[in-house]
């Protein structure tokens, strides 16, 4: 019996009698399919928005947003949730650092609000009545605001939950400002995050493949790139043009990969020896072939985990720029609000500590992410764990 | 390849990239909408002058009505031969406002370099040696901390607790103060703990990480075999051989480090150094000024990484010259 249904399953499996449409098939697979269909929307959408209307439809750093949340479902998203046990691998390795789940929950708390939130609740408006209202729960000498909004009692101006983390000099309420601020960081840290990987794995890869004058032009190319420190380039490129957030993020992502080249390459160096590139060149390959379907999946591990922590190194150039008033002022941004609450220390202490709060929390919660990501999906780093 | 010939090209390559940087930083002011010229112009009819004749004379200052190739020769040889400029906004030479800015900024940097040097090696060797005691996870969350706060924000909330609320030091600083007082040394302090935080924990994760590779060495173990004591261990067997990457690391990142966070550093104190000069400079549109003070840290950071790879050569009989 057990004899009969073997032979019949070997016999539905003859190679020429696989239905190659059911296992995926040789056509597209239904990721292939999702991804090409929507990057053609988003095409189609952008070219819209440039061409069509006369006011933009969102904003280019919002475009560019957009398309870093596509990539994100179609390159980590979507991949993981077609290996769950991969997945399930990943999280019990990842799950062992117990400061970094609290902080990849913190994180994905101020995606969700930075990502949405803006688009709920509407932007902080000056009031100059309610300047210098204090946090809800706390209160303040009546001295201090214009006007008290929540109850004043025996000299005291007590905070009122309309604006539950106060309000800055002119009165715009913090909370709301630290949502929008949470979305400007968010687009920082990621669409920077998305230039950097993709110029920095095809540059390595490519120069780590092909080798000889190729790898020499563009590893010159890229000693160039990081000797001019970008800091003080953005301060020139800012001091000549119209700074905005759409300028530094394409600055620092088109002139930051350097590092992420320079990694990639040295680890695809080592993928390139191995016999299944070689077993895939023999096949015939194509030189694309190899680099997209071998060499940078077996990178992508080191490229994410850099990726993660150099993410908070932008979220901080932004707010340092934003502080020294070097960016657009109509982006409302944790670093302008810090700064504009620099000069009301004595009697307004909140308003420069709590957006602090929040950028020191976000960019902490980067790193012991990148961390324990480390640990999780570096397999080198096994001896250790 | 010879150690010469090897020097020699990698100088003659920082030679290179200078050059590249000052053609890049041309190029970008030849076709930048606004290079000053309006701020000049608007300088020149508060005190009472024609708004066409300064635009002129801005022009002719700055030869804009020259053609480009001849633009960019002046540029070039006033660059190489030093003549950077004339601030308008301090009716100074450049050079001579840097030369009025930088003790000021050496002041709080030099104090903090060493203290971020010394700490921090110190810190990363100790947490390398007891690896996953408690100091050792004191040391990893206090190198967490140092990366991840924002400099500014960390001197705005010093100041805040510090001089505001406690009122134990001043917030700001003031110039007349001589050098060697109690007073400046006061109001240094606050600076110099923000700008050495971050640099702490720079040094104290790379020390860390390097001595770790030697911590459980052959060598390491003989020397214990042998009966070594723990000081003698650390300071002869893992100190020595992590030193050369250490040093190396030092030059170019600390120095990068160090004035990207001066800058910010200067504005918040109100220190009036090199970062506050450039800041003040961009705010007024004094373009010689900026440019001057933007690119001295830029070609201090390619003769950083010059020294950092020739050091690393000489020091390390390991690397071979032949890759890069």
């Amino acid at each position: 019996m057990a004899a009969d249904t073997r032979s019949e399953t070997a016999a539905t499996e003859r190679f020429e009698d696989v239905d190659w449409n059911d296992v995926g098939g040789l056509g597209f697979t239904r990721r292939t399919l999702a991804l090409g269909v929507s990057s053609l929307a988003y095409a189609v959408a952008v070219l819209y928005d440039v061409f069509l209307t006369e006011d933009a439809l969102i904003s280019g750093t919002n475009w560019l947003f957009l398309l870093t949340l596509l990539a994100g479902v179609f390159f980590v998203a979507w991949p993981l949730a077609d290996n769950r046990r991969l997945t399930a691998y990943y999280w019990r390795r990842f799950k062992k650092n117990r400061a970094a789940v609290i902080s990849a929950i913190y994180l994905l708390v101020v995606f969700v609000l930075g990502t949405f939130g803006p688009m709920l609740i509407a932007k902080p408006e000056l009031n100059v009545l309610a300047a210098y209202q204090p946090p809800v729960f706390l209160s303040v000498d009546s001295s201090v605001p214009t006007s008290c909004v929540g109850q004043a009692a025996e000299g005291l101006c007590h905070g009122t939950w309309k604006y539950p983390l106060g309000t800055t000099s002119d009165g715009k309420g913090i909370a709301r400002l630290v949502v929008f601020g949470m979305r400007v960081s968010m687009q920082v840290g990621l669409i920077t995050m998305l230039i950097v990987i993709s110029i920095g794995t095809v540059v390595g890869t490519s120069a780590a493949y092909f080798s000889g004058l190729v790898d020499e032009l563009l590893m010159r190319y890229v000693d160039i790139q990081q000797t001019f420190p970008t800091f003080f380039l953005f301060l020139i490129v800012t001091y000549l043009f119209k700074p905005s957030l759409f300028l530094l993020i394409t600055i620092f992502g088109f002139l930051g990969w350097g590092g992420i080249a320079r990694l990639v390459r040295s680890e695809a160096l080592q993928r390139r020896e191995e016999s299944y590139i070689q077993a895939a060149e023999n096949a015939g390959a194509s030189d694309g072939w190899i680099i997209r379907r071998h060499l940078m999946p077996n990178v992508s591990n080191t490229v994410i985990t850099a990726a993660t922590l150099l993410i908070p190194s932008f979220i901080l150039f932004e707010a340092t720029f934003a502080f020294l008033g070097l960016t657009d002022p109509s982006t409302p941004s944790w670093g302008q609000v810090i700064s504009s609450g620099r000069g009301d220390l004595d009697s307004a202490w909140w308003i420069a500590t709590i957006p602090g709060v929040f950028l020191f929390f976000t960019v902490l919660a980067f790193n012991f992410v990148g961390d324990a990501l480390r640990d999780a999906l570096d397999p080198r780093s096994e001896g250790d764990a | 390849m010879s150690m010469h010939w090897y020097v020699a090209r990698r100088v003659a390559w920082a030679v290179i990239a200078t050059y590249l940087i000052l053609s890049i930083t041309f190029g970008l002011l030849a076709v930048a909408p606004g290079d000053g010229q309006t701020a000049f112009a608007f300088k020149a009819a508060t005190q009472g002058g024609d708004v066409d004749e300064a635009q002129e004379t801005f022009d002719e200052i700055t030869g804009r009505d020259e053609p480009l190739l001849t633009r960019y020769k002046n540029y070039m040889v006033n660059m190489a031969t030093l003549n950077w400029g004339w601030s308008f906004t301090r009716n100074q030479p450049v050079l001579d406002a840097i030369a009025q800015a930088y003790p000021y900024s050496l002041m709080y940097a030099l104090p903090a370099t060493l203290i971020s040097i010394i700490a921090g090696y110190a810190i990363g060797l100790y947490s390398a040696t007891h690896q996953y005691t408690l100091t050792d996870y004191f040391g990893t969350f206090t190198a967490f901390f140092g990366i991840s706060i924002p400099n500014f924000w960390f001197g705005i909330m010093l100041i805040l607790v510090f001089a505001v609320d406690l009122g134990w030091l001043p917030s700001y600083y003031q110039t007349g103060r001589g050098v060697w007082t109690v007073a400046n040394a006061k109001q240094l302090i606050l600076p110099i703990i923000v700008l050495s935080t971050g640099a702490i924990a720079g040094n104290m994760r790379y020390s860390r990480a390097e001595a770790l590779e030697y911590v459980h060495a052959d060598f390491v173990k003989t020397a214990r075999a042998k009966g070594a004591d723990d000081w003698r261990v650390l300071v002869r067997h893992i100190f020595r051989p992590a030193l050369v990457p250490l040093m190396t690391i030092l030059v170019a990142d600390i120095l990068g480090l160090l004035f990207a966070g001066a800058y910010i550093t200067e504005v918040v104190f109100q220190i009036p150094g090199l970062g506050l000069l450039s800041y003040k400079a961009i705010i007024q549109q004094d373009t010689a000024l900026v440019m001057a003070t933007t690119l001295i840290p830029v070609f201090i950071a390619i003769i950083g990484n010059l020294v950092q790879d020739i050091a690393y050569t000489v020091l390390d009989p390991r690397i071979s010259y032949g890759d890069r």
